[in-house]
């Protein structure tokens, strides 16, 4: 019961940032250069088309009017027709969402499985006055070095040198999983680097604070052995920043995914989005970006369930006070 | 106070290094950046240190004019996130209420764009250029900035000081002035750090895209893309400026890391 | 042959200076108060006994022995075995020194081995209740939880119990609870007792000997009865009088004038010398050697004179 409570205080609570997204994506396209007739349907619209626009966008009502509209448009998936293709823009979406949800999930179990470890490698052997300067660097580094970057070098090395893996193809994953998978590590590689660098970090900041807990020293006090006391105080207990950061990370390789799809010419929603800009093809700008902003405020949700249910001082499922 | 760590000392005289380059370029120190100085696309020799590109310019006065607008820009933007989130951070944390959940709510609507995206969706109403570029920055740092300050100035408006302060008839203004403002400085100096190396990185993929900063002016972004063209056959004209970037990022990120540990030592325990 | 035998420790942190050449020795068998104010050391000197220092401690003399072991020069695995195997600690704060996202019956379960009797072990420490083992350690009160940490310092029959200022976060009520507990368990299994306390009076009433700490230094040891009716240390002398349990129906409380000295290195003669009436010219600048005045061990050039 408490659980239903607090839950569904987190879902409108989202709901409510939802909407405000919204608005701001509603906002914006309104104040694209060009007028909103123009940018929807391009610059060679007749008058005709422009009218017909007007009716049915409710151009010729008040704003807010046009924005309930729009709102209801969207809620009902019509997220209107792609100016370039003439497609609807949902069932573009739809189509290349496997791609970027396969890039993004390799990228978070490569940060699961990479970063967490290191970071709590690095953090049981660390020193006071910031000791442990190669480990810093190296995670330094990987934090540092933007996609476009590394993504773009990795493209050159693998073009100029046969190195035993393709660049710039793309085969789906139900037709060809090891063909898939192949084209994929790459993209996914790159867009891991940062992911795991800030994982690792986060995770190696967390094991510190809780090293010096007095439970830990108390399991010190116990004479249990540094790998016990990893196993059954520190990983349980350091969880929550950890687990939240994979949430914060999901934004950014929302992000990142955008630019490893247009360096490695992969037909994912960010290279989509990315064309659409470069196109002026509006109606899938304001689509992509809802779509991406709502899977962030989902994830987050989600997450903090997840957060819930780990720590038991938080009192979502645990009971009272006794 | 302890001094920076010999880590984060490396850092700051690789910014030193970078903004003599920014400096040098003004006044033609390693040459002409719209200059022809050669063959196209030579790799790095005498005359022309980071090779040429294209058009047979040499890439190293256009790598230090790039770093020169690069953390230009980033730095104005930044500065301005600083200012704005103190501000509302500030005000949000101490004055708490309504105020409180209007700033919250604005600030989660922005988080919750990824910072790319947020980038593309400014270029996109303001139009491609140096504007949307500072625009891009100072919306994409500001979320996370602001609830860092807000959660700083809660903290310190309960402490003692502030609260005999206001017993004693301080104004708002001195009181946020002279008590909150000096003890949230330290999370705005840390997180402004960490700010400027995401801007420089925002700047730099936004630009990649085609949507921030414009050729012909140059930013490091700017030499990248171009540079992505011939890459194949001219791998330095991404080289030259990706080191250079990535330098960049490196040091601002370890010099945040310093001033973090200095700022907020940790007490540490062995396993053992 | 002594269980604890610690001989002129000195530990310093960063830029002060904890311990100055602290000894003590404790017995089998045998329980000792450790009393001093804040920043006297006692803490500092707990943890040593367990080698349980944060990093940024150096210890730069002295040693410290338990049951024959140098703890400062043991290899990790066998530290590991002593801790397990005769030593337990209490802390001060009980329910931060439980796992707060493990439950009671299971953190007990792992201290004791799987197949272990739990409820027996709660029993002992006078927890009866069921739902303790179910409860998360922020669900249970302070006493409890004190309870529970008692339970597992002594779950492995331990020869030595250091207990830190074990009722410092407990309402006065619980407060006895909690030490008939400590004691009783520690006498039925042969246990000694390190009870590091600033209180004199509670300490003198419960314990064997007792040892007073100033300065980083052990000033005064000697037995429980002795040291509080008849202290042989100006210190002390100071401590019973100014402490209102001892006092006397309408006797005046005097506190004692001054502060406790922060140590940045060694000191270079008593450091008590500016806070003690008895003071005179080479207290200043002449470190204190152990002298014995009748069953106590005093560090004072005027011991003798002192015990009126």
């Amino acid at each position: 019961m408490r659980l239903l409570m607090w839950w569904s205080g987190r879902a409108l609570s989202s709901a409510a940032t939802l909407l405000g997204v919204s608005v701001l994506i509603f906002t914006a396209v309104r104040l694209m250069p060009g007028g909103f007739a123009e940018t929807v349907l391009g610059p060679f619209a007749t008058a005709e088309q422009k009218a017909e626009l007007a009716t049915r966008y409710g151009l010729d009502q008040p704003v807010f009017m046009q924005y309930g509209h729009w709102l209801a448009a969207v809620a009902g998936g019509d997220f209107g027709i792609s100016m370039i293709s003439r497609q609807p823009v949902g069932a573009e979406l739809l189509a290349r969402l496997p791609v970027t949800g396969e890039l993004t999930v390799l990228a978070v179990i490569a940060s699961a499985l990479a970063g967490v470890p290191l970071g709590v490698l690095t953090a049981v052997r660390s020193r006071p006055g910031g000791g442990g300067a190669a480990g810093r660097l190296l995670s330094g580094l990987g934090v540092s070095v933007p996609e476009f970057v590394l993504g773009s070098l990795v493209v050159f090395v693998f073009s100029r040198y046969a190195l035993g893996l393709e660049v710039g193809t793309w085969v789906p994953f139900t037709r060809d999983p090891a063909a898939n998978l192949a084209t994929m590590v790459l993209p996914a590689a790159v867009l891991s680097v940062f992911a795991i660098s800030v994982t690792a970090r986060t995770t190696r900041d967390a094991v510190l604070g809780v090293l010096v807990e007095p439970y830990v020293t108390a399991a010190v006090g116990r004479g249990e052995s540094p790998w016990f006391i990893v196993r059954h105080h520190i990983l349980r207990n350091a969880a929550t920043p950890v687990v939240t950061l994979l949430g914060t990370i999901t934004a950014y390789l929302l992000g990142g995914a955008l630019i490893v799809e247009h360096v490695f010419n992969l037909p994912g929603v960010g290279s989509y989005i990315v064309q659409a800009v470069g196109r002026r093809d509006y109606a899938v700008v304001q689509a992509g970006v809802l779509l991406a902003a709502a899977v962030f405020i989902v994830m987050n949700v989600l997450i903090d369930l997840l957060v819930g249910v780990l720590d038991p001082r938080l009192g979502v499922l645990a009971g009272r006070r006794s | 106070m302890r001094k920076l760590d010999r880590l984060s000392i490396g850092g700051l005289v690789c910014l030193a290094v970078l903004v003599v380059f920014a400096l040098g370029s003004l006044v033609g120190a390693g040459g002409e950046p719209d200059a022809i100085v050669g063959p196209r696309l030579q790799p790095p020799g005498p005359g022309w240190w980071l090779g040429t590109d294209n058009l047979g310019r040499s890439v190293l006065p256009r790598v230090m004019e790039g770093v020169g607008t690069t953390l230009l820009l980033s730095s104005v933007a930044v500065l301005v996130t600083a200012a704005l989130s103190a501000t509302f951070g500030i005000i949000a944390g101490y004055r708490g209420g309504y105020l409180n959940e209007l700033v919250m709510r604005l600030v989660e609507v922005l988080y919750s764009f990824p910072a790319i995206v947020l980038a593309i969706l400014v270029a996109a109403v303001l139009g491609p250029g140096q504007t949307a570029a500072l625009a891009s920055i100072v919306l994409v740092t500001i979320p996370l900035m602001t609830r860092l300050v807000r959660a700083a100035a809660v903290a310190v408006s309960q402490r003692d000081y502030v609260t005999s302060a206001v017993i004693s008839g301080a104004g708002l203004p001195r009181v946020l002035g002279r008590h909150v403002l000096p003890n949230v400085a330290g999370t705005i100096a840390v997180q402004g750090t960490y700010a400027l190396s995401v801007g420089i990185a925002v700047e730099g993929g936004l630009t990649f895209l085609g949507f921030g900063v414009q050729p012909p002016q140059a930013s490091l972004g700017v030499l990248i893309q171009q540079g992505g063209t011939y890459m194949i056959a001219a791998p330095w004209l991404i080289l030259g400026p990706g080191v250079v970037l990535v330098a960049a990022i490196l040091a601002i990120n370890v010099v945040g890391d310093g001033l973090r540990d200095r700022l907020e030592p940790r007490e540490t325990r062995s396993l053992t | 042959m002594s269980l604890l035998t610690v001989r002129n420790l000195m530990i310093d942190y960063a830029e002060t200076r904890a311990l100055d050449g602290a000894d003590l020795e404790v017995a089998q068998g045998e329980t000792v108060g450790l009393v001093g104010e804040s920043g006297s050391g006692k803490s500092t000197l707990g943890s040593a006994v367990g080698r349980l220092l944060p990093r940024a401690a150096r210890r730069s003399e002295g040693e410290v022995v338990v049951a024959g072991e140098p703890v400062f020069d043991l290899p990790a695995d066998r530290l590991r075995h002593l801790r397990r195997k005769r030593l337990g600690f209490v802390f001060q704060d009980p329910i931060a020194s439980l796992n707060p996202t493990m439950r009671v019956g299971d953190q007990l379960r792992l201290v004791l081995g799987r197949g272990a009797d739990v409820g027996f072990h709660l029993g002992r420490v006078k927890l009866d209740d069921p739902r303790v083992v179910r409860s998360y350690p922020h669900q249970l009160s302070g006493g409890m939880a004190q309870r529970v940490a008692i339970a597992m310092a002594m779950a492995t029959e331990p020869e030595l119990l250091v207990a830190d200022e074990p009722t410092a976060a407990l309402d006065s009520q619980v407060r006895e609870e909690v030490l008939n507990v400590v004691f009783s368990l520690a006498a039925a299994a042969g246990t000694s007792i390190l009870w590091l306390s600033h209180d004199l009076p509670a300490v003198a009433r419960r314990c064997d000997r007792v040892a007073v700490m100033y300065g980083g230094r052990v000033v005064e040891t000697g037995p429980a009865r002795e040291v509080l009716g008849h202290p042989a240390h100006p210190y002390t002398a100071a401590l019973a009088g100014s402490a209102p349990a001892a006092a006397a129906h309408g006797v005046r409380l005097e506190p004692v004038p001054g502060r406790p000295p922060v140590l940045t290195g060694p000191s270079p003669g008593c450091a008590f010398a500016p806070r003690c009436p008895f003071a005179e010219e080479r207290c200043e600048h002449e470190r204190p050697q152990p002298v014995r005045v009748g069953d106590q061990d005093v560090l004072c050039h005027r011991a003798g004179e002192v015990a009126a």
